[in-house]
């Protein structure tokens, strides 16, 4: 990297700035008109307060945040793939002139929504012109003469599409959207980066432009909305396929890697969308990547999701151009607002009541598995039903500069939460699957195979978490569990997951759209397990769940191929709302080129297999001071040591603490 | 050594690694044999000595309850796994019929043939078992790459009996002295160079593996003789394993105390320059 680059990454991270910070008191829905008017209001004030400042050479992008302030009240627009490309081929300035003319011809409803979408565009473009005296004053000519013309007019070179884009997130996230995702970067800024190529401007120059902008987006990432700091949205994909199967991953996608390799930050997150026919050398590429142990790239199986996609209703042009939304969540930029997390399948706790409610009074293994559909069923049931009652408008502030980036929102006058884009379908997540098949195949073998637990048995034990029956809940953890290499457990999951995707993939979701069933958890694996009582796999009460498609906590699993094998295995078209199978590697494994090439190897594999979507984790020294004070919980944890590999919770104490420091290094 | 139960062959392994990364071409499951007549100075994987089943403890996370050794009457047995409340005692040793090996290595050939791998026997001295492994290999002839790790401490009779059946060799060479190898593996060196040079003529894919321990192999003197073997036999290239200080890891875990003769803080030297002068190319593991 650059000297500029550095020295503007060693200022990032004093985040010193962000002390400077001003809290405004939360804007209330009184202060305003109209509905439409709650988020233009919002972004007004917030450009108001804001003060433009440059405080390093290497912030050739500006926009970053002086105040902060909490949005009241009712929901915002989320797991947003906006259009990108629209703006920054026509500028604002004919973005303008277009909503004029629509608004003519539209109803009232229809006129509050582009004469909202329009002041907000208007405050933008002010407080450009703002950050544009700005620049001039402090001498950051490029920047001063790149405003000149953007936003107003269309981007021309690669730096003013870099440009534009950071306005566009500064404009999005202050005005109220929440996982604001950045699509299919490297499509949408390709045709800038090749007009810049042409101009003259030296890779070295577009890498240090990419690398002074992904900077510049992770600067506000602690005040962007999410669960934890970092769960923002704030991923792209790279490569990908037209429809006519040309793949797409570009010179763009390769600088993007390594800008992301270079700078090591969290954000943006990549997603590489990879197919059978991508070549191993990719892989490695994006392996050494995930050695960083950043925790991406994520794997899309276009091969996989494209099919799931069509067969859900989704065009197949659609289908191709495919991003992902938040986390692993599969979305079409600008014709979807699909909200594909609104809701989870906790399926520990419905295999759970399933037992205490049904099982004794089910004669064979089979009767049971019935008790379970039918509470698979009713429970996603009861979830739907709620959510058919929403009342949108109640429950979210419209955001019409947000929903201007969707298609038909922009055509037809109407915000998002109006649901009038093509495409507008509820996802599920699958929680829980590990310890789900894992209690299921308990039940299966010491209930009705061995009989060796009596049903009375069990159900006391489960009901008392297992007080007084420690040899009881051994002997169901003694039973084969997913990802150990049992052939039963993987059918009993492939059965599970098909009758749940039956159940839900196609269900009218009430506005228009279907449901999606996928195999993720978000936050879910923590907080949906807390109430949770004990589970027949052996777990205790509100212990937790593993984190999306995973073998659950604590499992000795056979190897990495058996958990491959093992969750490839049900037909993951049909799970396309996305969760991804999640393998945490020690760093050590990728501590030279074998290592990293047999890493590409596995990946390459778990796409030929028909795996979705895969998350490598390169485990880092936290990580291993948690196994340390709860080795129970990471039996699975290999390490490298020399020429071998061992668990690291079975090592002796003065060596684990050699392999942390020892971490430390290679990180 | 062959575990025999009724009239079915029986081979002793501890431990089956799927992903083994440093033990050949490709994407490779490994199979560790459990039985070796070295005693190494430097072993890592003191449960692959003895050819008796063994019970390991975790020291981690041990509650110091005593209910493994009350379980065992005094000592670890295979009740103790179950007693410990905390999961941290587990059996080394388990005795398995080559076909059922062969079933639960097959789910994975798919996987393992179409990345350029395999599988790969280690131990322990998986020729110490050399009927076992003899019938594991044929079994997974044509199924799937069969690659050999071992020290080739064997008669030449069943070494050339083994390489017969293999696809990959992946070959220690240690120590040439006679004198010094018996003294730092307990064995004589010669069955070892004996077979080395049968296996480099053999034509089979041949990696040559040094463990490169401070101030015992890594010397000059023991480095130029392995050159000069490997000369003899027409072998270009060497993988080198310099000594990690993680070696005796496991050590407590079996009871056991880890206290090699040489100086364990002593960074090894890597002579590749002394290879490379007998046109010998190498790479470090």
């Amino acid at each position: 990297m650059t000297e500029l680059v550095q020295s503007f990454l060693d200022y990032f991270r004093t985040r010193a700035y962000r002390k400077e910070r001003r809290t405004l008191p939360p804007i209330t829905f009184d202060a305003v008109k109209d509905r439409y008017q709650y988020f233009p209001y919002v972004f007004s004030r917030i450009c108001e307060e804001e003060v433009p400042v440059l405080r390093h050479p290497g912030d050739e992008f500006g926009f970053n945040r002086t105040v902060h302030v909490q949005f009241a009240g009712n929901g915002c627009m989320n797991n947003h793939t906006p259009d990108y490309a629209w703006a920054l081929s026509n500028g604002f300035e004919e973005i303008l002139a277009d909503l004029a003319r629509r608004a003519d011809g539209a109803d009232e409803e229809g006129k509050a929504f582009y004469r909202a979408a329009t002041d907000s565009i208007h405050t933008l473009l002010t407080f450009c012109e703002c950050y544009r005296a700005e620049a001039e004053r402090a001498g950051c000519d490029k920047l001063a003469r790149a405003l000149a013309t953007v936003p107003r007019k269309p981007a021309t070179t690669y730096y003013e599409a870099l440009l534009f884009m950071k306005l566009l997130i500064f404009a999005h996230r202050a005005s109220g959207v929440s996982h604001l995702t950045l699509g299919r970067f490297d499509q949408y800024m390709y045709p800038y980066y090749l007009a810049s190529q042409k101009a003259g401007i030296t890779e070295d120059a577009l890498l240090e432009e990419t690398e002074l902008f992904f900077i510049s987006i992770n600067m506000d990432t602690d005040i962007y909305t999410g669960v934890q700091q970092g769960d923002n949205g704030q991923s792209l994909v790279l490569g990908g396929c037209t429809p006519e199967c040309e793949d797409v991953f570009n010179e763009l996608s390769e600088m993007i890697l390594t800008a992301s390799e270079e700078l090591c930050l969290i954000d943006p997150k990549i997603n590489l969308r990879v197919s059978a026919k991508t070549p191993l050398e990719r892989y490695v590429r994006a392996t050494r990547l995930t050695a960083k142990g950043l925790g991406f790239p994520q794997y899309c199986n276009d091969d996989i999701v494209i099919p799931g996609l069509v067969s859900l209703g989704y065009a197949y042009e659609d289908a191709c151009n495919y991003a992902v939304a938040a986390c692993w969540e599969f979305i079409v930029p600008a014709v979807a607002y699909d909200i594909p997390n609104i809701r989870t399948m906790n399926f520990p706790l419905v295999v759970r009541k399933a037992t205490m409610e049904c099982l004794e009074g089910c004669d064979t293994f089979e009767d049971f598995f019935s008790a379970v559909k039918h509470h698979i069923l009713a429970y996603f049931d009861e979830r739907r039903v709620a959510t058919s009652q929403y009342e949108w408008s109640k429950r979210f502030h419209p955001n019409p500069f947000g929903s201007l980036f969707l298609t038909d929102c922009r055509e037809k006058g109407r915000d998002a939460f109006a649901f009038v884009t093509k495409y507008k379908n509820f996802g599920i997540h699958g929680l829980g699957v590990g310890p789900a098949v894992d209690a299921l195949m308990a039940i299966c073998r010491t209930v009705y195979e061995e009989k060796s637990i009596s049903k009375a048995e069990l159900l006391a034990a489960l009901e008392n978490d297992f007080r007084d029956a420690e040899p009881l809940r051994r002997r169901l953890l003694a039973c084969p569990k997913l990802g150990s290499g049992d052939e039963e457990c993987e059918k009993l999951m492939v059965r599970m997951l098909h009758f749940y995707a039956g159940a839900v993939n196609h269900t009218p979701n009430g506005v228009g759209g279907i449901w999606r069933a996928g195999t993720g958890g978000s936050q879910d694996y923590v907080t949906m397990s807390r109430d949770v009582g004990a589970t027949a796999d052996g777990r205790h009460a509100g212990e937790p769940y593993p984190s999306s498609f995973s073998p659950s906590i604590g499992v000795r699993a056979a190897g990495l191929l058996s958990v491959i094998e093992a969750f490839t295995r049900p037909d993951m078209k049909t799970l396309i709302n996305g969760g991804p199978l999640t393998i945490e590697l020690h760093t050590n494994v990728f501590r030279n080129e074998e290592g990293i090439r047999k890493v590409a190897l596995l990946v390459a594999e778990f796409i030929r297999r028909g795996g979705h979507e895969l998350q490598l984790n390169a485990l880092h020294r936290d990580t291993l001071i948690e196994a340390q004070k709860h080795p129970e919980q990471y039996p699975d944890l290999i390490v490298r040591v020399w020429g071998w590999s061992g668990y690291f919770c079975e090592l002796d104490l003065p060596f684990q603490n050699q392999i942390i420091s020892r971490t430390d290094y290679q990180l | 050594m062959k575990v025999k139960r009724g009239d079915f062959l029986k081979g002793r392994i501890f431990s089956i690694e799927e992903f083994s990364i440093f033990d050949g071409d490709g994407i490779r499951t490994t199979v560790f044999l459990k039985g070796c007549p070295l005693r190494c100075a430097w072993c890592h994987s003191p449960e692959g000595q003895k050819f008796e089943m063994e019970y390991l403890r975790s020291p981690n996370g041990c509650l110091s309850c005593g209910a493994c050794l009350a379980a065992g009457g005094g000592r670890l047995t295979a009740a103790s796994v179950d007693a410990c409340p905390r999961n941290l005692v587990r059996a080394a040793g388990e005795d398995v019929e080559p076909e059922q090996l062969y079933r639960r290595l097959s789910r994975h050939f798919d996987m393992l043939n179409h990345a350029g791998g395999g599988v790969t026997f280690s131990g322990g001295e998986p020729l110490a078992q050399p009927e076992f492994l003899y019938e594991c290999l044929c079994l997974l002839r044509g199924r799937t790459n069969r690659g050999l790790q071992t020290s080739g401490y064997a008669t030449n009779a069943i070494f050339s009996r083994i390489l017969g059946e293999c696809d990959l060799l992946l070959f220690d060479l240690k120590l040439i002295d006679e004198a010094t190898h018996k003294r730092y593996t307990g064995v004589s060196s010669e069955p070892i160079l004996d077979n080395y040079h049968t296996a480099a003529a053999s034509g089979k894919r041949l990696l040559t593996r040094i463990p490169l321990i401070p101030g015992v192999t890594d010397t000059e003197e023991n480095v130029t003789a392995i050159c000069r073997v490997m000369q003899e036999s027409n072998v270009a290239y060497a993988e080198l394993l310099p000594y990690n200080r993680l070696a005796g890891s496991k050590y407590p875990l079996a009871g056991r105390v880890y206290d090699p003769p040489f100086n364990t803080e002593q960074v090894p030297a890597v002579r590749q320059e002394i290879f490379a002068a007998h046109g010998i190319q190498t790479k470090i593991l």
